[in-house]
């Protein structure tokens, strides 16, 4: 049988990767950083769990950081006036929303609602900030990745754009 | 939305509401001192987070950079205290040895009755007449001593108060961020998001006010030690001028109330200094204004202080980081005097800062209610 006490004891030598960190490997937002930055940014995560149809966050409400979907499953979506919904995205395990929140407090542009139950991992501005201060090389890389990820946006948008022009 | 409108539902949070505070109205007594002990590492933690952060960037280790902040903070407090409390005790020692001589104590009943006797009729009539002023000072020293060699006694209770604080703050500090990750952990799924802002908002709230207070009380500070040396230069003969400087300038977090506060070690001094000398009791200000022991010189300057203070420094540093109307800031003072007294008044104006950030919050959570 496992001791507990010496488990404890011994806990900070376990260096494999628990779920979160796993996770936030996979986000793009997080990638290429050491073990230690992981544990790091773990500290600043927020684990919160979601039933079947309860909102994360609305639309045109202030915004204050993203997401990553740990477990289970999220859709993103706008009404129109007359309460037509339109699905932009059903994101899974892995996948993350929200991330324009890190960079401004402008209010969220679509309604992102849990269809099961799901684990998510927050991340949000005042962390970010706060982590600038004391890490401001982890912070910098979080902020370097966050362009990446929107610049990436950016080209596929004007690719998009091009496209539907030539037609 | 329906259940929370539910009349039964309704009183039965009511009822649930005033067991809780009966609870804590009896139990009260006996948490009290650990509640007032995590205030103060609060407020500690609160003014050294910057520091440790920044240490942290500096040597990649909170735990280091805790113990490095918060063993140089005690140190200066130790050094502090101690020094003022010796030199406080050596200088009502040597006054009280120095009431002790027939001479002295002959020459100041002179001067006093030469003061006395300078006097106005109406002033003089007021004054209690064959009066021995030496013997009451020197009984009235006695007693001083006493009542300053008995709180040895409650040094016991004090330290054992700093050694919790500083270990809650040593705490606190270490796992500052955890705490807050724990904290927002409460916050239902519905109001996540808004509880996060609350409590971001509220922590800038209380740090942007205890830091711009505390650089306003190192500038009165410095002032008061710059008046101090300039009256030193007119001949008032005041000694532990940094100490003196000091007081006043943490006095000055006491809002109104302080200065005054602040200005008491500065003339017991000079009154003690200054005993028996004929030119210091009849020394004026202005050239006109009788100002004996250069006790009138001493309230100016302070004054003078507080002018620079409140019309300079404080709106420079402080600005509108609570953003109270003066009024508030009276009624919070009154409140919180009364409530805990001068504890109460020094936590006054940030609880009434926090509770406005708050109300904020609700107002504009109400206002966006159907965004939640």
């Amino acid at each position: 049988m496992e001791n507990a006490f010496w488990t404890n004891v011994f806990s900070r030598w376990n260096t494999s990767d628990n779920e979160t960190v796993l996770t936030l490997k996979q986000v793009p937002v997080f990638h290429g950083f050491t073990n230690r930055d992981y544990r790091e940014i773990e500290k600043l995560i927020h684990e919160r769990n979601y039933k079947p149809g309860e909102t994360v966050f609305k639309r045109n409400a202030p915004g204050e950081g993203m997401y990553v979907i740990l477990t289970g499953n999220v859709e993103i979506f706008m009404e129109d006036l007359s309460g037509n919904k339109n699905t932009l995205a059903e994101l899974t395990n892995g996948e993350f929303f929200g991330e324009l929140s890190l960079l401004d407090d402008d209010i969220r542009s679509a309604t992102a609602i849990a269809t099961d139950h799901s684990k998510l991992l927050g991340f949000f501005r005042p962390d970010l900030f706060s982590l600038l201060e004391r890490n401001p090389e982890l912070g910098n890389k979080i902020l370097l990745n966050l362009a990446k990820v929107i610049g990436t946006r950016l080209r596929k948008t004007n690719e998009l754009l091009t496209e539907t022009q030539q037609r | 939305m329906e259940s929370s409108t539910n009349p039964a539902l309704v009183f039965i949070r009511i009822f649930l509401a005033l067991i809780f505070m009966g609870f804590v109205y009896i139990i009260w007594p006996y948490i009290s001192s650990v509640i007032i002990m995590l205030i103060f590492a609060f407020l500690f933690t609160t003014i050294m987070l910057k520091g440790t952060d920044y240490l942290e960037r500096k040597i990649r280790n909170r735990g280091l950079s805790v113990l490095i902040m918060t063993g140089a903070v005690t140190s200066v407090i130790i050094i502090f205290i101690s020094g003022f409390a010796s030199g406080f005790m050596d200088q009502v020692r040597d006054f009280s040895t120095q009431l002790n001589q027939e001479q002295t104590v002959a020459r100041m009943n002179n001067t006093i009755q030469n003061f006395s006797a300078s006097l106005p009729d109406f002033i003089q009539e007021t004054l209690p007449q064959n009066r021995n002023f030496a013997d009451t000072l020197k009984s009235n020293i006695g007693g001083l001593v006493e009542t300053l060699l008995s709180f040895a006694g409650a040094i016991g209770s004090f330290i054992f108060t700093t050694i919790m604080v500083i270990i809650f703050t040593i705490i606190l500090l270490h796992e500052y961020h955890h705490f807050k990750r724990s904290l927002a952990g409460f916050f239902p799924n519905r109001y996540f998001e808004v509880g996060l802002r609350l409590m971001y908002n509220m922590e800038k709230q209380i740090s942007n006010y205890l830091h711009g207070q505390l650089l306003a009380a190192g500038s009165v500070a410095v002032l008061s030690i710059i008046g101090l040396l300039i009256l030193n230069f007119m001949g008032a003969n005041l000694t532990l001028v940094v100490f003196i400087g000091i007081i006043a300038g943490l006095a000055n977090l006491i809002p109104l109330v302080g200065p005054f506060v602040g200005m008491i070690p500065a003339i017991l001094i000079a009154f003690m200094n200054n005993l028996g000398s004929d030119a210091a009791l009849a020394h004026v200000i202005f050239g006109v204004i009788p100002s004996p022991f250069y006790v009138l010189d001493i309230v100016v300057m302070f004054i003078i202080v507080q002018q620079i203070d409140n019309n300079f420094i404080t709106p420079m540093l402080v600005g509108e980081s609570v953003g109270l109307h003066p009024m508030m800031v009276m009624i919070a003072l009154l409140i919180g005097g009364t409530l805990l007294g001068p504890l109460g008044m020094l936590f006054a104006v940030p609880a009434a800062g926090i509770l406005k950030v708050v109300i904020q919050e609700i107002m504009f959570v109400s206002k966006n209610a159907h965004l939640l």
